[in-house]
């Protein structure tokens, strides 16, 4: 069913045109739901991008010195790097592409069960749910390699504002694995169709915000330039 | 009758807000006050509330039951 | 809609302790919601009598001066964040989905869980008091202070509450995103969105600011479990952080904050002044853009609570707070005017929406006047600034409560309340709640500090304190004869009937109280009075 809430807008210009609707017009509430539920997750992440531009704001050098090696602090962005024959490795831009990709196929996802293909449905939404898993793995590996540089949640600013952000970005990835999981066991269960899909529809615009707030983050934190203290 | 027939001008309703924090961030500098250290959180929030309340307008009207 | 039929077996489980426990009609969440804020609102009071009875007199004679702290904190915790905000979704819920015709909330299982999360938080800050002291370092809970771990709260009191406080946060959220579909999707066929009752439209703005608002103090109470439990930076000077960014990031969300505990209490008065002074609102569309202006004005003057920590773009936010002065003057002139030349039919919840005109103007002025800086710059952190929160909060909120639940509740148990008793406890509130807050403006302006303890005999500042402790208990008094009169109407209040006031909106087309699905039959929607419209067989069409 593709009716729309305002006859008087072209079908193909109107986004929400192919979302889950009702018998009224207007989209399924579940799926209005969400959105609501994602606005106000911008505001949350809002929240924690306030303090970390403030106080990158207020910084004179930034990223700031690391006591333990003198030298700013450093977010490798490339995979293997190697300086003075040391050899250090970063998983972020990897798990940046996989979480990119899982957009990708969870839309996949979403446009198969529209045409009721629940085959490749089910198994372009597990393979969301590995990238999600694999993303996941990799910060925690990420987690590691920069706790054993000197990195933590305590290293002043710079430590706290990182793992705040990119943690609780991790958190809402969990939440988002764990809510593709229960679409993915539905939908084996035989529970969707083309004409039946909120859940799904739902979990995959939740999804795609996880993937835009990575994507903000990840240039942010990893990509924007830092700031030295005027000679 | 739905007081507005297309989401896209619901979703004007964000860029108040993202008006508001250009003034915020501009204004100091035009007056010539001291640099308040603390305008980058404000500034950040009121962006981020015109993106959020563009996104929850265009949604409610896009999403409302035909009249 | 598929219907459904209820077994025989139904009836008898509907209205024992189990149904109310695992209901997820709007009806029974609301009154769950009404029950336990007043619950905490009681609890609230015990505190602030606490407050009062140790200011009394000069001297300390019945706490130290860190109970003193914890009991203005909790105080003011448990009144703003399990009385008001909680109380108008209470009364929201009931009545929104039976104002614009629909059955139920658009997620009735979700209702549930909001409400069921507001005990849950209350739990823990009640046992906060029991294992080590509770939050002390005021509801703001400003860093450094409440990062001090020797000052604040030497026990897990403070922790308690930041868990406290996001839990009860995430039921507020919840609750939008249920008030806002609901609003949207499931309005009666011709209940057009400028058809909708003020008290509807006025959920609907509040659902707004609570939506995008709560998730800021979300982070801001996350940052500061963060800087408290695992050495975090973000509020530390010493390392980098940032006091003041906290109370930025804190205040974005609390000024809001003060007009969705406003707002849906001058929906109430706009739904009780047209009823009882026979005539139609005046100026609905007005009040309509009124409300929708000062909810996004409300979000650009969160600094004007910071005036005096020199980190703040002052012409900026003193220019924004005047600007609110305005749609709210609109509304104050809207409402007079719906009285002017009306038949008035004084009754209590008409006393008490007078009430709030008049206590609430009172708390615009006062409010106005902190607006202007060299003002603030005087009077900031003194009991001026208690004044104006209680003029507004309890002159406002709360007499705007009292008169939505006068009003409502015979459609809530089809039995009337007590005139008498009704009017003798607006009175004894009216002289009790003047008599506590306006001193405060006088103590304000003599320079008493907020969130002190003690103070000195030779200040002046006696007497005031003395008459104020005194209100307090008679605000105190009042409450019990309102008890009273709640339990009393319960067992034998007068039968209601379905439209006891005449009203004009959708509730009053159904039984009292309605049953579960609330509707047998709807008359035709062809304005914002539907009730009106049919019993006169007049067709307003707008």
């Amino acid at each position: 069913m593709s009716v729309t809430a305002h006859d008087d807008l072209p079908v193909e210009h109107n986004p929400l045109a192919s979302m889950p609707h009702d018998t009224h017009g207007g989209i399924s509430n579940p799926v209005l739901g969400m959105l609501l539920f994602i606005t106000s997750e911008v505001m949350f992440f809002g929240g924690l991008f306030a303090a970390y531009f403030n106080i990158r704001a207020n910084a004179a050098q930034w990223p700031p010195i690391n006591p333990e090696t003198s030298e700013p602090f450093h977010l490798q962005v490339l995979p293997v790097v190697t300086t003075n024959g040391v050899t250090s490795y970063s998983f972020v831009l990897i798990a940046t592409i996989l979480l990119i990709t899982s957009s990708f196929t969870c839309q996949y996802a979403i446009w198969k069960i529209r045409s009721d293909d629940r085959t490749r449905f089910i198994r372009a939404m597990a393979v969301t749910i590995i990238l999600g898993i694999v993303f996941l793995l990799m910060q925690l590996t990420d987690y590691a390699i920069l706790g054993n540089e000197g990195l933590t949640l305590s290293s002043g600013t710079f430590g706290t504002t990182f793992y705040t952000l990119t943690g609780f970005h991790g958190a809402h990835v969990f939440g988002g694995v764990i809510m593709l999981s229960v679409v993915l066991y539905r939908g084996m269960l035989g529970q969707f169709s083309g004409k039946h899909y909120d859940a799904v529809e739902g979990a995959s615009l939740y999804w795609h915000f996880v993937d835009v707030v990575w994507i903000l983050l990840f240039a942010l934190l990893y990509l924007l330039p830092g700031k030295t203290p005027a000679a | 009758m739905h007081p507005l027939r297309h989401p896209r001008n619901a979703a004007m309703v964000g860029i108040i807000f993202i008006i508001i924090g250009a003034i915020y961030w501009i204004a100091p500098s035009i007056q010539g006050t001291v640099n308040s250290d603390d305008i980058a959180a404000g500034t950040t929030l009121l962006v981020f509330l015109g993106v959020a309340m563009a996104l929850m307008a265009y949604v409610l009207v896009a999403g409302s039951t035909d009249e | 809609m598929a219907t459904t039929t209820l077994t025989p077996a139904a009836s008898r489980s509907m209205s024992s302790l189990y149904a109310w426990l695992t209901t997820t009609d709007h009806k029974k969440i609301g009154i769950l919601y009404i029950a336990n804020s007043f619950l905490f609102f009681f609890i609230g009071g015990l505190l602030a009598l606490g407050v009062r009875t140790e200011l009394a007199q000069p001297g300390l004679q019945f706490v130290t001066p860190a109970t003193y702290n914890e009991l203005f904190t909790m105080h003011a915790t448990f009144m703003i964040f399990l009385f008001v905000i909680p109380m108008l979704a209470g009364f929201g819920n009931y009545v929104v989905p039976l104002q614009i015709g629909a059955p139920d909330m658009a997620f009735p299982r979700i209702n549930a869980l909001s409400f069921w999360m507001l005990p849950l938080g209350g739990i823990l800050l009640l046992l906060s008091f029991v294992t080590g002291g509770s939050a002390a370092a005021g509801w703001t809970s400003y860093a450094p202070l409440s990062e001090d771990r020797a000052l604040a709260a030497t026990g897990p009191g403070q922790d308690l509450w930041i868990v406290a406080l996001v839990l009860i946060g995430t039921s507020s959220i919840l609750g939008a995103i249920n008030f806002l579909v609901t609003m949207f999707k499931m309005r009666a066929p011709g209940m057009t969105l400028f058809r909708m009752p003020i008290m509807v439209w006025t959920v609907l703005v509040t659902s707004v600011l609570v939506l995008m608002a709560t998730p800021v103090i979300t982070s801001a109470l996350i940052m500061l479990f963060i800087d408290r439990n695992y050495g975090g930076a973000f509020f530390d000077p010493s390392r980098g952080g940032d006091a003041i960014l906290y109370q930025n990031i804190f205040w974005f969300y609390s000024h809001p904050a003060v007009y969705v505990m406003i707002l849906p209490a001058m929906g109430m008065v706009s739904e009780i002044l047209p009823v009882f002074s026979r005539k139609p609102l005046f100026g609905y569309k007005a009040f309509i853009f009124a409300t929708a202006a000062i909810g996004a004005l409300g979000f650009s003057v969160w600094a004007h609570h910071m005036f005096t920590t020199g980190a703040v773009y002052l012409p900026f936010f003193s220019i924004m707070t005047f600007l609110i002065a305005v749609p709210t003057g609109v509304k104050m002139f809207n409402w007079v005017f719906t009285m002017w030349r009306g038949q008035l039919m004084l009754k209590t919840p008409l006393l008490f929406a007078i009430g709030f005109l008049t206590m609430f103007l009172i708390g615009g002025i006062n409010g106005a006047f902190s607006a202007s800086v060299p003002v603030d710059f005087a009077l900031h952190d003194t009991y001026w600034v208690v004044a104006h929160l209680h003029y507004v909060l309890f002159g406002g909120s709360v007499f705007g409560v009292m008169g939505g639940f006068y009003y409502w509740f015979p459609k809530m148990t089809g039995r009337m309340m007590n005139e008498t008793v009704g009017k003798a406890q607006f009175v004894l509130m009216f002289i009790g709640f003047n008599m506590t807050f306006f001193p405060m403006h006088e103590l304000g302006l003599a320079g008493m500090p907020r969130r002190i303890a003690d103070y000195s005999s030779t200040a002046g500042w006696n007497q005031l304190n003395l008459v104020a402790t005194i209100g307090g208990f008679t605000i105190a008094a009042s409450m019990v004869l309102f008890l009273w009169n709640v339990f009393m109407s319960l067992r034998s209040g007068q039968v209601a009937g379905d439209d006891p006031w005449e009203g004009n909106t959708l509730e009053w087309a159904t039984t009292s109280p309605p049953p579960a699905y609330n509707f047998d039959h709807l008359p035709e929607i062809r304005s914002e009075r539907p009730v009106f419209d049919a019993r006169w067989g007049r067709v307003a069409e707008h």
